[in-house]
């Protein structure tokens, strides 16, 4: 243990000692030290705190609010989870039904899962601050509630960076490593004229009857804005929903951050005309005006929001429009866009407009120092993180969950809890690398084994099927061995010697990733599935793919990979074709064509024979096959029977000879089963 | 007229071999008479035989007898003695001949196009037929003749890529024969090809087509076209459009043997479908889609089961008959069953060529290549019985296997093919210990239960381990077979070691009730002698015994008497003793170390008899010497020679002289597969019994003991001397080649370079500078519905995202 890892232990002890007896007596010069802080107990951070808790390691998890999970205290404010929460999957593998649990954390209690508090396919929001309280307390993870830390700033301790947190209280928190898992809850805004006249979907009111009759304007086409506009459907007069790009719908893009189908009734009113709509253009562009009654018109920007009168009309026109920018001059009939264009769609005026725009990352809390910085995709809202979440500039500090989104935006599953438990997950792993030098987990197989593990994790993995794309099973070939690891993000791999503590042999490796297809077909058209092996790679829906490199691929490699591949060009790739059923077990459309994908990657004959073949084939080859060396020449051959054999025959695909042992066999049982019930007794 | 026809057709096939030449030799007299009487016949007028024309003569005789079936005449005009005006002058003579009707010339031919039989007959007849067979060049020509021909008259299509070879003159005389029946078309363009629906119009494969278009019930209807999947010959036209003119479905009341159809007579392969009165149309409706798909190959005939002259069974529900075989009877479940497996597995081992090599090439990868595999594929209509198995989950599992003496537990995966052969066995295993007390036998699908299986670090599959109460599990590492199994079950059951008190007690354990009692599992004892309880190294001897529970009988005595077993013997106590059955001598061991595992493998180590016999099961262990095998091969039949050769060798164990070598022996009735080794060492099977030396891990020579010396011990002595003197040929060499990929790669990567160049290559290195102007550009918007034909907004505007 290094000499500061001891110094913070001391501290801690003390501080721990501090806390018990002096609860609440906080000083200003109080400092506590914890090898690991987690800030945030939302889902990411107690999900942490679980890794960490059962590697026993030093960490807190610090909580602003008094209960875990408070963003869910709120959001979805109509309170309506639309992650799936199906409990009846017809089967019983608990890793499989993972897949189809998108509200519960990773734990090893098979009882702490989310069913256990809901049983509803879309649960209530308020279940899920529940669910959390449960799996915080029962695992009895650390974490201290009413700790809002409002600044962190990097500090050096004796060479390594670190981080020094301070909370309202002035009580300030030392941590060798900082695990950022604070979501996103800032609500998203854009500077236009009249964005004050614009209520938030953070405060709007959520009884439909005060939209009674109302013409709403809702900025934004996400499903936060869909199912505000869902929940006002019934009240309102007309609905349209603003923003730049049209709507993605999540099951033509396989993104659960799309627009779900849980939410999108407006989507048949607005074709079956029925007078709500979509518009796109630029938020940037518009601005929001007011008229008044009197005739008289006037800059809606000069008018204090709070004295909003309900009859008063709002209007969306553009910048352009508008003839200064000074907001003194009055809004007149000329500065609206039906005076210009008479069929404007949006020329009639609103009552209300929402803003539906999402959240953002809360940067203010880092000093300059400490900051990471703001993500090149998703608008800057979230902070820019490596392969590994570690952030950028920021060594020593990871971000966790939603906030970790960054670096599968609009892909996969990252931003989500049934995506990030995973991350969480693979992240402890590089912590336990990092700072504990303890490899990641691995599985040895014989590599007689390989296939029918490959298909095992294919067929119930559930983190490489929830984070497609993203995480992907790594298999180290050794010759006649090989090494598992699972769920690896991807993207790192140019650094898995470091992260992982695993070196890949000259044998090279194979990376077993789940991936949606081009997608280039009607998603519900004809032709969109395939079911031909020899055409899988043309597979629309999730499908195994498996990529085999001779060296790890470097930066470079991984920076110029394929558009829209997640790893770079392999030396041979191999698509398991898609399966209605998810279910890849089939020994003619998936087992042969990946044992045989194996065999070239192996350079290696991986057919499994019978005892009998292999006896043939150890007494007139020097070199039998492996599945002989490994099963058979360990004396586990597998014998089989004459049924099996006739057929093996009859297929011309072992040796004809005649069938005279196995009638022997038969007389040998009939024989010994009688001579075991005469016996008396077995224990001598 | 048709059945004339046939009776010539048919004929022809004969009558060509006929030596006396029908060609006819004209003087300007004669071929004056021919000409008026108004005969079709191919004139050749020629004036000098060079050695090109003489060749010629000889293709033109041939070609007399063969036209002589259509009634056209070949003759040959001697210009030398008669001189014709017209025909026995000028630069054409000798170069050309004629085709006449009566006096008038049908058509002229360079004798370079008309150079041999094939090309006279196919030329001739084609210039004969030439308002009968169509000649098209475009899918749009063939589809005019197609809407002409409906409702009338059927279609043969001939694609005849060369002119003149034997394929054009076996269309021809068909179009000959059948010329009234169906209209003939001949193609030669790649296009018609293409129309037809041939993948590789590059190949110059003649083909065929019968194109059904007599029975379109509306001009409207396309005609449905079947592909002539065999070469293109006189007898596989014949058959063919026999074929195709035979009723798709005959139905017949008798069995299959004794069903008399068209198809038998044409040798073609007969489908038996089976039908009862209840589901008749049903079962004809089967009968005519396989049929239907089936067509031009295989006769299809429906037998009705009601009559009593049917005595198939009523498990079989399909039959087959080849030509000159026996009918074959099994079971298929579906429609696509049936033609999948005659297309697959009938027709193709039929087939004399193959025409579409890369395409059988790439569907052979749908054919299971693996032994396992593939027996267990087979399976498939078969629903796993799991009866006397018990299959545990995550409830039962804990409390299970603390029930029982023994429980047994395989985990397993179900689509797993060596998981399924194994299961069979584990299941025969069940059944025949399903009445021991104790004894359990469970199983775990770890497809479903995949937290047991990895708690229990379950990394291999299939895996069995034995769970006792209080105790941890053990794993079973013999052979995954029946009887290994089944022998290491009962053999579990035996206390390990077996606790010996008196020296009585050890000579039954040896050779009285107490080994008895178990012999029929094992005939070998091992027992650990120590001169008292204390001593130091029984525990470690006990463990080693727990380890070895199932595989062997383990006594221990310690006692003050136990000296008295190695009395006499060059071993102190403590020791182990072996005995491999009551008549033979006991061996006796000292313990090399006190560790449990060098107990292990001595144990397993003095257990191997010095003279095995080789077995499938036995092999592994003997395997492990890594010593060259002296092996006798003995037949099945019980000889005299079998036994003496086998005392031959015994008597030489004692005398040290066969050390560097394991002597053993194989069993041909026993291991039939011990054939096919000699097989592969000799490249023959030699008289039995006979004995080689194999070097498998030393060289790879294989050395055979002359056939004619007898096999005495004296003589084995000399051969071995002379093979290790390398005076001895080698008779054979063991290949020590690397097992590669059984089939070539198929290489998705080289799939999508091809079909989509950029989809799978790497990027250029990036140049940053787009993205930006995009936004620019979009300044000027005005918001509207992107879908009218409104002020537009921009519909680019930039993809983000707005919702997480």
């Amino acid at each position: 243990m290094s000499v500061i890892q001891s110094v913070f232990r001391l501290l801690c002890v003390l501080v721990l000692l501090l806390t018990t007896t002096a609860s609440g007596l906080h000083g200003c010069n109080n400092t506590l030290s914890h090898e690991y802080c987690v800030l945030g107990a939302g889902p990411a951070g107690l999900q942490m705190g679980y890794f960490l808790s059962r590697s026993q390691r030093d960490y807190i998890i610090l909580e602003r609010n008094a209960g875990p999970g408070s963003f869910f205290n709120i959001y979805p404010r109509h309170r309506k989870l639309i992650s799936i929460n199906k409990i009846h999957t017809g089967r019983r593998n608990k890793e499989f039904n993972l897949r189809h649990d998108w509200n519960s954390l990773l734990s090893d209690r098979p009882d702490l899962l989310f069913q256990r508090i809901s049983q509803e396919l879309y649960p209530s929001a308020d279940d899920f601050p529940r669910y959390l309280s449960v799996f915080e307390k029962e695992l009895g993870l650390k974490v201290i509630y009413g700790a809002d830390v409002g600044r962190i700033k990097a500090s050096d301790f004796n060479g390594h960076q670190g981080y020094v947190l301070t909370d309202q209280n002035g009580l300030s928190y030392e941590c060798r490593v900082l695990l950022v898992s604070t979501g996103l809850w800032v609500p998203q805004q854009v500077g236009f004229r009249g964005s004050d006249l614009v209520e938030g979907y953070e405060s709007i009111p959520t009884d439909p009857e005060e939209f009674k009759d109302q013409a709403v304007l809702i900025l934004g086409k996400g499903n936060s804005a869909f199912e505000t506009a869902q929940s006002i459907l019934g009240r309102a007069s007309r609905i349209h929903l603003y923003s730049p790009s049209p709507v993605r719908l999540a099951w033509q893009t396989h993104y659960v951050g799309d627009l779900r189908a849980v939410n999108n009734e407006l989507l048949d009113t607005y074709q079956l005309k029925s007078l709500d709509g979509l518009v796109e253009g630029r938020l940037e562009d518009i601005a929001i005006v007011r008229r008044e009654k009197n005739g008289k018109r006037r800059a809606a920007k000069k008018r204090n929001p709070t004295s909003t009168k309900k009859n008063e009309s709002l209007y969306l026109t553009l910048t352009e429009l508008l003839d200064d920018h000074n907001g003194t001059n009055k809004v007149t009939g000329q500065n609206l866009p039906g005076y210009h264009t008479d069929n404007f769609s949006l020329r009639q005026p609103y009552d209300r407009v929402i803003r539906c725009l999402g959240f953002r990352f809360n940067f203010s809390i880092f000093d300059g120092s400490a900051r990471p910085p703001q993500s090149s995709g998703a608008r800057g809202r979230l902070p820019g993180v490596t392969a590994w979440y570690e952030g950028r500039g920021t060594p020593n500090m990871f971000v966790l969950g939603t906030a970790a989104h960054s670096r599968d935006y609009r892909m996969s599953a990252g931003g989500f809890i049934h995506g990030f438990r995973y991350t969480v997950r693979a992240v402890y792993k590089f912590l336990e690398q990092r700072y504990h030098n303890i490899a990641w987990p691995t599985t040895n197989l014989p590599i007689s084994q390989l296939q029918s593990w490959i298909l095992r994790r294919v067929n119930e993995a559930s983190g490489t099927y929830q984070m497609f794309g993203v995480l992907g099973d790594i298999i180290l070939l050794q010759g006649s061995h090989c090494k598992y690891l699972e769920e690896f993000p991807l993207q790192a791999l140019p650094q898995l010697s470091a992260l992982s503590g695993h070196s890949v042999s000259d044998h090279g490796l194979l990376v077993l990733v789940m991936q949606y297809g081009l997608n280039q077909t009607d998603t519900l058209g004809p032709g969109r599935a395939e079911s031909e092996w020899t055409k899988a790679w043309k597979s629309n829906f999730l499908h195994p793919v498996l990529y085999y490199y001779k060296t790890l691929p470097t930066d470079k490699d991984m920076r110029q990979r394929p558009v829209g591949w997640p790893l770079p060009r392999p030396e041979a790739v191999h698509h398991m074709v898609e399966d209605f059923l998810t279910e890849w077990d089939q020994p003619i459309s998936h087992s042969q064509p990946l044992r045989r994908f194996l065999e070239h990657c192996l350079q290696t004959d991986l057919r499994a024979f019978y005892a009998e073949s292999c006896f043939l084939l150890s007494l007139t080859s020097g070199n039998p096959p492996l599945f002989c060396h490994q099963g058979y020449l360990r004396k586990q051959g597998i014998v089989g029977n004459r049924h099996l054999w006739q057929h093996a025959r009859e297929a011309g695909l072992m040796a004809d000879a005649a069938l005279s042992e196995d009638a022997s066999v038969t007389e040998y049982l009939n024989h010994a089963g009688a001579a075991v019930i005469s016996t008396v007794n077995f224990d001598l | 007229m048709c059945t004339v026809y046939l009776v010539a057709f048919v004929f022809i096939l004969t009558a060509e071999q006929c030596s006396s030449s029908k060609l006819m030799e004209d003087s300007d007299l004669s071929l004056m008479e021919r000409m008026q009487a108004g005969k079709t016949s191919f004139i050749y007028f020629g004036n000098h035989v060079n050695p090109t024309i003489e060749l010629f003569i000889e293709q033109l005789q041939m070609s007399a007898d063969a036209l002589e079936d259509y009634g056209i005449t070949v003759v040959m005009v001697n210009c030398s003695k008669d001189d014709i005006a017209k025909y026995c002058t000028g630069e054409k003579l000798l170069t050309k001949a004629y085709l006449f009707r009566g006096s008038e010339v049908l058509r002229s031919f360079d004798i370079d196009t008309v150079f041999d039989v094939n090309a006279i007959v196919s030329h001739v007849l084609f210039s004969v037929l030439f308002n009968e067979v169509l000649y098209v060049h475009t899918p749009a020509e063939l589809l005019r003749v197609e809407s002409a021909a409906k409702q009338n008259s059927d279609i043969v299509v001939g694609h005849i890529p060369v002119l003149g070879l034997a394929e054009h003159r076996a269309l021809m005389e068909a179009a000959f024969v059948y010329g009234t029946k169906y209209q003939f078309v001949q193609t030669t363009g790649s296009l018609v090809l293409k129309h037809m629906g041939v993948v590789d119009p590059s190949s110059s494969q003649a083909r065929l087509w019968f194109l059904n278009c007599k029975s379109v019930s509306r001009q409207s209807d396309p005609c449905s076209s079947t592909a002539m999947s065999k070469p293109l010959n006189t007898i596989n036209i014949h058959t063919f459009l026999q074929l195709m003119e035979a009723p798709l479905v005959t139905e017949a009341v008798t069995d299959p043997s004794e069903v008399d159809v068209v198809y038998i007579h044409l040798s073609v392969p007969v489908l038996y479908l089976f039908s009862q009165p209840q589901t008749q149309h049903l079962d004809r409706d089967t009968a005519q889609t396989v049929a239907l798909q089936l067509r031009g190959e295989v006769g299809v005939v429906l037998i009705h089961r009601d009559n009593p002259k049917v005595k198939t069974p009523l498990k079989y529900n399909v039959a087959y008959k080849l030509p000159q075989e026996d009918v074959k009877y099994f079971t298929l479940s579906a429609p696509e069953e049936v033609v999948k497996f005659f297309k697959e597995e009938l027709l193709q081992k039929h087939k004399i060529e193959d025409e579409e090599e890369d395409e059988e090439h790439w569907s052979d990868l749908d054919i299971l290549d693996d032994e396992v595999s593939e027996s267990v594929y087979r399976d498939r209509d078969l629903l796993l019985d799991l009866e006397f198995v018990s299959e545990l989950t995550a409830d039962t599992f804990q409390t299970t296997v603390k029930q029982n003496k023994i429980t047994v537990v395989l985990f397993y995966f179900k689509w797993d093919a060596v998981c399924m052969a194994f299961i069979q066995s584990y299941v025969e295993v069940a059944e025949a210990l399903e009445d021991v007390n104790g004894v359990e036998l469970a199983a775990v699908d770890c497809g479903e239960w995949t937290d047991i299986c990895s708690d229990q670090n379950i990394t291999s599959f299939p895996t069995v381990l034995i769970y006792r109460p209080k105790a941890a599990a053990q794993p079973y590492r013999g052979m995954m077979g029946t009887k290994s199994l089944h022998r290491f079950i009962l053999l579990s059951l035996v206390s390990s070691p077996v606790h010996l008190s008196s020296s009585a007690e050890v000579m039954s354990f040896l050779e009285g009730d107490l080994y008895r009692k178990h012999v029929y599992l094992t005939p070998v004892r091992v027992l650990g002698l120590f001169s008292s309880m204390q001593d130091m190294g029984i525990s470690s001897f006990e463990e080693a015994a727990r380890l070895l529970r199932g595989e062997t009988i383990i006594g221990l005595f310690a006692h003050e008497e136990a000296a008295k077993w190695v009395e006499g013997l060059s071993v102190n106590l403590p020791a182990l003793l072996v005995s491999h059955g009551p008549a033979l001598p006991h061996q006796v061991f000292s313990f090399p170390s006190s560790s449990a595992t060098d107990h292990v493998k001595l144990i397993q180590r003095v257990e191997l008899e010095r003279f095995p016999e080789l077995t499938v099961e036995n092999l592994p262990w003997y395997l492990e010497l890594e010593k060259p095998l002296l092996l006798l091969f003995i037949g099945k039949e019980e000889s005299t020679e079998s036994t003496s050769s086998l005392a031959e060798i015994k008597q030489l164990l004692g005398s040290g002289q066969l050390d560097s070598f394991l002597p053993c022996w194989i069993h041909l009735g026993r291991t039939p597969v011990g054939r096919s080794i000699l097989e592969k060492y000799l490249g023959f099977v030699p008289p039995l019994p006979s004995l080689v030396i194999s070097q498998i891990k030393t060289g790879g020579e294989v050395f055979l003991f002359p056939p004619e010396r007898p096999l005495m011990a004296e003589n084995i002595l000399l051969w071995i001397r002379d093979v290790e003197d390398r005076h001895e040929q080698p008779a054979g060499l063991i290949p020590d080649v690397k097992w590669g990929p059984p089939v070539p790669f198929f290489d998705f990567l080289a799939i999508m370079d091809q079909e989509a160049p950029t989809y799978a290559a790497q990027k250029a290195p990036k140049t940053k500078n787009g993205g930006r102007e995009n936004h620019k550009e979009q300044n000027h918007v005005t918001p509207n519905q992107s879908q009218g034909p409104h002020p537009s907004a921009n519909p680019q505007a930039p993809r983000r995202h707005s919702e997480l």
